[in-house]
């Protein structure tokens, strides 16, 4: 359609043309093609409401990726646990939770796969479902300090309580990796998984009362106690000879290093208490203890009670009556073992004597060690010794490196300039040094 | 004690003793400040001039809630109430995990039938129960119970200024912290130019691929300092306190020396590490299990007892060999008082002691 009206400004013709062939309609002149006016795409008006560019572009917000990937995570590990329902759905709240949290949102993938064992660990814990540290980070492939320290983040971030387990809580599920039941082990081995049980228990526990357990890992105790309780189950010869390595590739579990310290430890404790047993007519060594490992947990509180007596008695030949101090660690540990004994009245009215010689002991003891000579030293590790029992830790003490003596100063006296000259190096030492850098690192590039 | 020291030491002290008795009534959780402003001697003379020196004196305090014939009676009965814990047939009813240090946390009241021996060295708290069951006690208790009800409508405590002790020594415990670190920051004041000094000190190390700052050390005191490029230096290692300031002093001279307008402004203590010994094994599964709020006992991760005390803000960390170390202190008496919090705690978990019998001791917790 031609437009009569209007004249190219390019040739002057007429002869113009509409050209909406293509988006926009355009006159063009058909003489010299110059275009003489554009279609209004600019100005087009549009009379709706005005519409926003975030909204017109925006996505619908999808779940983030990672905290659904990390929630089957979640759900993954309690199935391995096989834990109850109940903990798994608080596993998945508390992972919820955390995660939106800032301290948790930007953090690495791997962080929070920790996480996610983090909360089941709490939800166990928080349901009285026994687990380790040590297996959640098993099962996260992860370092238990790493794990460690996001479950304390995590504690603080929830704000929830999880109270911990004890090593007797944790024993049970322990016990059940050992595969030395009667259908996986020839008979003479094998041992009835509840028996192995139950006397394990008992000798942690006895092991707790003597100190052996407190700030220790777990693990070596529980492995400790399974093996001693499954020597003296049935204490022939075959078993006492079996060492801890053997018996770990029996049970197919991997052995731990430290549980041959602990074995030690647990025997020693044995030792003093299978001591007192009147009826064993034989010399005893910490070595053949095992075989009255079950006279000693039957009669415990009793060998307790005279282990105590006979180490008074030992104590007091040893340092006449006049020190006051050896009646005081024994009140300490008299009483100790009153405790186990479930508080009978003998005891404790016995105790109740002990505890004034105890407090003035106590007293005499605690002066000393303000002053700071080498005498005290050994009077405050000596307390270790002088007990029954007491922590390994105290008992091998480490000796302690010299300590300096303490300066009296002000903070605002006279400083030197000499002592400060000392510090300085004087200017051909300062050359020397500059040289030998250069020379230093003109060779490292030469030999790099 | 025998009554006529007891008589003695109440005549004395008995109005600044009624309030730390009803401030234990009437609050449970008893300041901690009360506490904090213990560490007096056990000693009636050495107790009741101290707590005129502080100035803590009975001019503040409203005592028209008082019973009249208590003016006459100050000996016994009152002694009884003031110290319950003086006279030796008061039962071991206290609460020995301390509520006053803990803030909190619901702990079991043991009881023991028969009269114990009272303790020399125990700062236990009291709670209620024990107060007012050992003030029915038949034993010349008439006006105390007749004080302890007269004083529960009583409200008003005069906060109690705490008495920095003159020595470091507490007769709480008889122990003394050591200071092992402290950590302190100063500012030099000008910029610094690292890789001369590394160059030019002789006690300097320099790596900056690895770290940002000059380390350096002097020997006396023996500390060692970080020295940034923007004046900022941090000085670790010294003993005390005037050692470290002046350590930093000589490390700002030596920089001084160095050639650059070093000045010493803003020396501020950040940290003070300190250790100690109670001499005792100490149950950490039980300590944990009556302080959650306050400790964390991870045995698989950390052998120790982290115990986050709330007042004075301090970590404790403590170990089964009795060895307790404690840090976080910008004081030393944050230390000293965060030690004498813990002190009674821990003896309730000597294990054969679950409750303290008490002897002679007038402020508690």
């Amino acid at each position: 359609m031609s437009r009569a009206s209007m004249r190219c400004p390019g040739c002057g013709s007429s002869n113009i043309v509409d050209d909406d062939l293509y988006c926009q309609a355009q006159l063009v002149c058909a003489d010299c093609g110059s275009v003489v006016s554009e279609g209004s795409l600019a100005e087009e008006s549009f009379n709706g409401p005005d519409i926003s560019y975030s909204r017109t572009t925006a996505v619908t917000r999808k779940p983030c990726v990672n905290l659904i990937q990390g929630l089957e995570r979640v759900k993954e590990i309690s199935r391995i646990l096989r834990v109850r329902r109940e903990i798994e759905e608080l596993a998945l709240t508390y992972y919820k939770q955390a995660y939106e949290h800032e301290t948790f949102l930007h953090v690495t993938l791997q962080r929070k796969e920790i996480l996610g064992g983090c909360c089941v660990l709490a939800s166990c814990r928080q349901q009285r479902w026994p687990i380790t540290v040590g297996t959640i980070s098993c099962l996260l492939n992860g370092d238990p300090a790493a794990v460690g320290e996001v479950y304390q983040e995590m504690i603080k971030v929830l704000n929830i309580q999880a109270p911990t387990f004890s090593v007797t809580d944790v024993m049970e599920a322990h016990c059940q990796e050992y595969k030395v039941s009667p259908g996986h082990v020839p008979e003479e081995l094998a041992e009835d998984s509840k028996g192995l049980t139950k006397r394990a228990i008992a000798l942690v526990e006895l092991a707790a009362d003597s100190w052996i357990v407190t700030g220790r890992q777990p693990l070596p105790i529980m492995m400790a106690a399974v093996y001693l309780a499954w020597q003296s189950l049935k204490p022939n010869a075959q078993r006492l000879k079996m060492s801890l390595e053997k018996f770990c590739k029996l049970a197919k579990v991997q052995k731990s290093k430290t549980a041959g310290t602990r074995i030690t430890e647990m025997k020693g404790m044995l030792y003093k208490l299978g001591k007192e047993i009147p009826w064993y007519k034989e010399v005893l060594t910490p070595d053949n203890v095992v075989s009255l490992v079950g006279d000693v947990l039957q009669h415990r509180f009793s060998l307790l009670r005279r282990a105590l007596k006979s180490h008074e008695l030992s104590l007091l030949e040893k340092c006449p009556a006049g020190q006051v101090n050896p009646s005081s660690a024994e009140t300490s540990s008299s009483s100790d073992v009153s405790e186990d004994a479930g508080q009978t009245p003998v005891k404790s009215s016995v105790n109740a004597e002990k505890e004034k010689q105890g407090r003035d002991g106590d007293e005499s003891l605690k002066s000393p060690s303000e002053e700071s000579n080498p005498q005290t030293q050994e009077l405050t590790q000596n307390w270790g010794k002088r007990v029954l029992f007491a922590p390994p830790c105290v008992v091998n003490a480490k000796r302690k490196r010299a300590e300096r003596p303490p300066l009296h100063v002000t903070g605002d006296e006279e400083i030197s300039d000499s002592e400060i000259e000392s510090y300085i190096r004087t200017p051909q030492e300062a050359r020397d040094f500059a040289m030998m850098q250069e020379k230093l690192f003109t060779s490292n590039n030469e030999s790099s | 004690m025998d009554e006529s020291a007891l008589e003695r030491y109440f005549d004395e002290s008995i109005i600044h003793d009624s309030n730390f008795v009803l401030e234990e009534e009437l609050e449970l959780q008893g300041p901690r400040r009360v506490l904090s402003s213990t560490p007096s001697a056990q000693r009636p003379s050495q107790l009741a001039p101290k707590s005129r020196a502080t100035g803590r004196s009975g001019d503040d305090l409203d005592l028209s809630f008082l019973p009249d014939e208590l003016g006459g009676q100050n000996g016994p009965g009152f002694s009884s109430t003031g110290v319950l814990t003086c006279s030796q047939a008061v039962p071991p009813e206290t609460k020995v995990p301390n509520d006053g240090a803990a803030g909190g946390g619901s702990d079991p009241v043991e009881e023991r039938p028969e009269a114990p021996e009272l303790s020399q060295d125990s700062g236990v708290s009291l709670d209620c129960s024990a107060l007012a069951s050992a003030a029915a006690r038949p034993l010349q208790r008439t006006p105390a119970a007749e004080l302890s009800t007269a004083a529960s409508p009583f409200c008003v405590m005069t906060p109690m200024t705490p008495m920095t002790p003159m020595t470091p020594v507490t007769e709480g415990s008889g122990i003394v912290p050591q200071l092992q670190n402290i950590v302190s920051t100063v500012t030099l004041g000008c910029p610094l130019d690292l890789k001369f000094i590394a160059r030019q000190a002789r006690n300097a190390e320099y790596n900056p691929k690895r770290f940002a700052a000059v380390i350096m050390r002097i020997r006396e005191p023996r500390t060692t300092a970080l020295i940034f490029s923007s004046g900022k230096m941090v000085c670790t290692g010294a003993k005390s306190e005037e050692e470290s300031r002046l350590a930093a002093r000589k490390y700002a001279r030596v920089v001084q020396k160095l050639g650059f307008s070093a000045r010493f402004l803003e020396f501020k203590i950040q940290n003070m590490v300190a250790s100690c010994d109670v001499c005792f094994p100490i149950r950490l599964e039980g300590l944990v299990l009556t302080h959650q709020q306050f400790s964390s006992y991870e045995p698989e991760l950390f052998p120790g007892l982290i115990y986050r005390m709330v007042k004075p803000r301090i970590v404790l960390l403590i170990f089964v060999s009795g060895k307790v170390v404690l840090t976080g202190a910008k004081e030393r008496a944050e230390i000293y008082e965060a030690f004498e919090n813990i002190y009674p705690i821990l003896k309730g978990f000597r294990k054969h002691l679950l409750f303290l019998p008490l002897k002679g001791r007038v402020w508690l917790h």
